[in-house]
């Protein structure tokens, strides 16, 4: 098993930026009226989601997410020793979207930056990548970014994943503190065998882009999608998930003798409301200590358990230590599980852009 | 489990058809009230009832309820 306990590192801050613009199941004209759309938002959970207007990329959410950060952490842009930017809706195939982000965020030129193209268990990943980076004893400040325009990268005449997924971004403030700081301790998993479950298959060196791959396709009645758009097999996502992140997440618990008694929040990467509460039940988790997003701003794939905890655990994490359990699952298929305490976390409201 | 409670725990998936219609033979993906949403309810019985995943091919692949419960067997002797 792979397993990494990492020490002496704090999330110090956390801000979350969303656009403007909503999009409202119970309107989307892919239904043919709106008791079908009622009976996938009682499902799924999802009412709506924030949408990106035209031209706007992760990269544009990000910038205001980090500087809203920033100012209220009372940081500058020349401390920050670290950048990692998850995403996979990056600005350019070249070069690393974090490169540019390093100008327009007026990072100092020797600060060590990298993109990290992770879909859904991004977040604990990166965590566990910027933190582990910091524990090395020299970065002692560190900005991660998980964000995602999955407007962009879907068709919206897609019908099973319109309603589903949303844009956001978010930025987590990792501070080297051996006094504050509490273990983090994380578990992987993999399997790649299940990578067409989620995947795009053009546009990449395997399958390039050909005229033929930008041309729409009813792919099921009614439901349409070019070669280059992302496709999601809901029936197999669904199966990995209700099966992998119950099993990582008791994993996590054995290996590291975690009290479930004692944790308060559990932080889901936020699929569905079904596919969640599945995962909750099966580590009979309290529902009031599994704080949900998803009814407002639907699957944001890596930016969703810090959009969660920014958006509907603000208070608390500005309180004393929390006992936290975070999983996130999906694309890849990777999954990743983490626990952790946060208190004393700075974390702005929600940002507009 | 043998099918007839497999037959049981489908029907039980679905909300506005006559259970009468639910047979070993019955094709399950013909019937008005089947959606995507229900394959889904289907997935998560047979994990929760017969401890196996099974995947989207094996529903598109079977026609009748008697299909699924053969596969649903062969993953269990795996």
């Amino acid at each position: 098993m792979s397993q990494l306990t990492i020490n002496n590192v704090r999330i110090a801050g956390m801000s979350a930026c969303v656009p403007a613009t909503v999009e409202d199941n119970r309107t989307l004209p892919i239904y043919k009226d709106e008791s079908e759309a009622l009976k996938v938002i009682a499902s799924t959970g999802i009412e709506r989601h924030h949408k990106v207007d035209d031209g706007v990329t992760a990269s544009d959410l990000s910038v205001k997410a980090v500087e809203g950060l920033l100012q209220q952490m009372g940081w500058e842009p020349q401390d920050v020793d670290c950048f990692a930017y998850v995403c996979t809706s990056r600005d350019y195939i070249a070069p690393q979207t974090a490169c540019i982000m390093q100008d327009r965020l007026k990072l100092r030129s020797d600060c060590c930056v990298f993109d990290l193209p992770f879909g859904c268990s991004g977040w604990v990943y990166g965590m566990s990548i910027v933190a582990s980076l910091m524990s090395h004893g020299t970065f002692k400040r560190a900005i991660l970014v998980a964000a995602e325009t999955n407007t962009r990268n879907r068709n919206p005449r897609d019908t099973a994943v319109r309603p589903l997924f949303g844009d956001a971004a978010t930025a987590t403030a990792l501070e080297l503190d051996p006094e504050l700081a509490r273990p983090m301790n994380f578990m992987y998993g993999v399997d790649g065998a299940g990578f067409d479950a989620v995947w795009a298959p053009y546009g990449g060196m395997r399958n390039p882009v050909t005229y033929e791959s930008l041309e729409e396709k009813e792919v099921s009645p009614g439901s349409f999608r070019r070669g280059v758009d992302m496709i999601v097999n809901g029936m197999d996502v669904f199966g990995f998930a209700i099966k992998q992140p119950p099993r990582s997440i008791k994993e996590l618990i054995a290996t590291f003798n975690i009290d479930v008694e004692t944790v308060d929040l559990l932080l889901l990467h936020q699929a569905n409301k079904f596919i969640d509460e599945k995962i909750r039940k099966a580590i009979k988790i309290p529902a009031e200590k599994t704080p949900y997003c998803l009814e407002e701003y639907g699957n944001v794939t890596s930016a969703s358990i810090p959009l969660t905890m920014v958006s509907r655990c603000r208070e608390q994490l500005a309180g004393d230590m929390k006992h936290c359990i975070a999983c996130g699952f999906g694309v890849g298929l990777a999954w990743a599980s983490m626990e952790f305490y946060a208190g004393g976390v700075t974390i702005p409201e929600v940002i507009t852009y | 489990m043998e099918i007839q409670e497999f037959i049981e725990n489908f029907a039980a998936q679905f909300d506005d058809t006559d259970e009468a219609l639910f047979t070993a033979d019955t094709k399950f993906k013909e019937l008005d009230e089947w959606s995507s949403l229900t394959a889904l309810s289907i997935i998560a019985m047979v994990d929760d009832e017969c401890d196996v995943i099974i995947k989207g091919n094996d529903i598109l692949n079977s026609d009748t309820i008697q299909d699924l419960f053969n596969v649903v067997v062969k993953k269990q002797k795996k």
